[in-house]
């Protein structure tokens, strides 16, 4: 990493330039022409098996959200007890890397269960979904949260944690359990919408 | 037994506050918010403790340090969604009472407790003989896989409340109406 022009901070600096690149996006007309552009691709979605499934069959939709809270408890658990532990708030008395990388597992399978479970749901009722400017918060969301997990807080805790400033590390713990909240409250209030 | 719980549940429904807190958009599914992402907090540790017992979660760490540092969170999550959960059921009491997934979730909260408590003591008896084991002997692997299929069919149940399939208003075969208990001429759903 320490070849890379911009250092060791290159994939922290590229996600932020990703994420200013997103906002950016939100407040151009580049958004609303191709807001129209993906409305076939929405349609089309409700036309796959899963969208036939998830509109007719009632109880497979609501067994398959379930499965998505379950997953959604675990990713839940496994990054509260990972930055609990950073935060030096859980599990003190255990090695705090063998806790952030034990969660980082977990989180990543829970991660599969809710995106693969996401998108049956979102099948079901992609044109609805379409039109509710909270589930574009949600993908938002889910899209800083997954690449701040991953290109942000997992190279920076792969480096011995006595070495990195701990409120970077505190600021990192808590960034986390906030970007990971707020992909579950906008999906619970997708329910609560149109 | 029906009859009382039907009059219970109108009489609940006819209080002020039952009526002011289904009727808020905001304040009732801000409750219902609380109730399902605290599932982050409870579930989520809870899940973490079975896996460590099972062989699926932190192998390298005693199963007792996993059980007691994660045991308050978890406590607080379930306390959090228990009084959620008394909230959601007083703002829609007579639909609730009369519901057949929450009459299963409810027995099925027992067997939670009554299998985290057999766990538990199991646990204390002879956690010193296998704590460093990646894996729990399995007569305890037997409860933590009971404890992640109860909780398991526990969320589905309360996901399935929000569904009218089985309501009382409809048209159902006199088993469901039995279990639901549904009243013979009842003019509140």
């Amino acid at each position: 990493m320490s070849n890379s022009i911009l250092g060791p901070y290159t994939r922290t600096i590229l996600t932020l330039g990703f994420i200013i690149l997103v906002f950016g996006f939100s407040f151009t007309n580049f958004r609303s022409d191709m807001y129209v552009v993906i409305f076939p691709f929405f349609e089309w979605m409700e036309t796959t098996w899963f969208g036939i499934i998830g509109k007719t069959w009632g109880a497979a939709f609501a067994f398959v959200q379930t499965i998505h809270l379950l997953g959604l408890a675990l990713l839940g658990g496994s990054v509260l007890a990972a930055e609990g532990r950073i935060l030096g708030l859980l599990m003190v008395d255990v090695p705090a890397k063998t806790i952030v990388n034990r969660c980082h597992t977990l989180l990543s399978w829970s991660l599969i269960i809710t995106v693969l479970t996401g998108v049956f749901m979102a099948c079901g009722v992609a044109l609805k979904i379409y039109y509710l400017p909270v589930f574009w918060y949600k993908m938002l969301a889910l899209v800083s949260g997954v690449m701040f997990h991953f290109l942000v807080r997992r190279p920076l805790l792969e480096h011995d944690l006595e070495t990195i400033n701990p409120i970077i590390l505190r600021m990192t713990a808590i960034s986390s359990i906030l970007v990971w909240f707020l992909v579950a409250a906008t999906g619970r209030w997708i329910g609560f919408s149109g | 037994m029906n009859e009382l719980i039907y009059g219970v549940a109108v009489w609940l429904d006819d209080t002020m506050y039952s009526a002011l807190l289904h009727e808020s958009y905001y304040m009732y599914n801000w409750v219902e918010s609380t109730h399902v992402l605290t599932l982050m907090v409870s579930l989520g540790m809870l899940f973490l403790i079975d896996l460590r017992l099972l062989g699926y979660a932190f192998p390298d760490v005693p199963a007792s340090k996993i059980a007691d540092r994660l045991f308050v969170p978890m406590i607080i999550g379930f306390v959090i969604m228990f009084i959620t959960g008394i909230l959601l059921f007083y703002a829609v009491p007579v639909r609730s009472a009369q519901s057949l997934w929450f009459r299963i979730k409810m027995v099925l909260l027992i067997a939670c407790a009554v299998n985290a408590f057999i766990l538990h003591r199991r646990m204390s008896e002879s956690v010193s003989s296998w704590d460093r084991d990646s894996r729990a002997p399995s007569r305890i692997r037997v409860g933590a896989w009971l404890s992640l299929g109860f909780w398991s069919v526990v969320v589905i149940c309360g996901r399935f409340i929000a569904y009218d399939w089985l309501d009382c208003i409809r048209d159902q075969p006199a088993l469901i109406d039995f279990m639901a208990g549904c009243i013979d001429g009842q003019t509140r759903y």
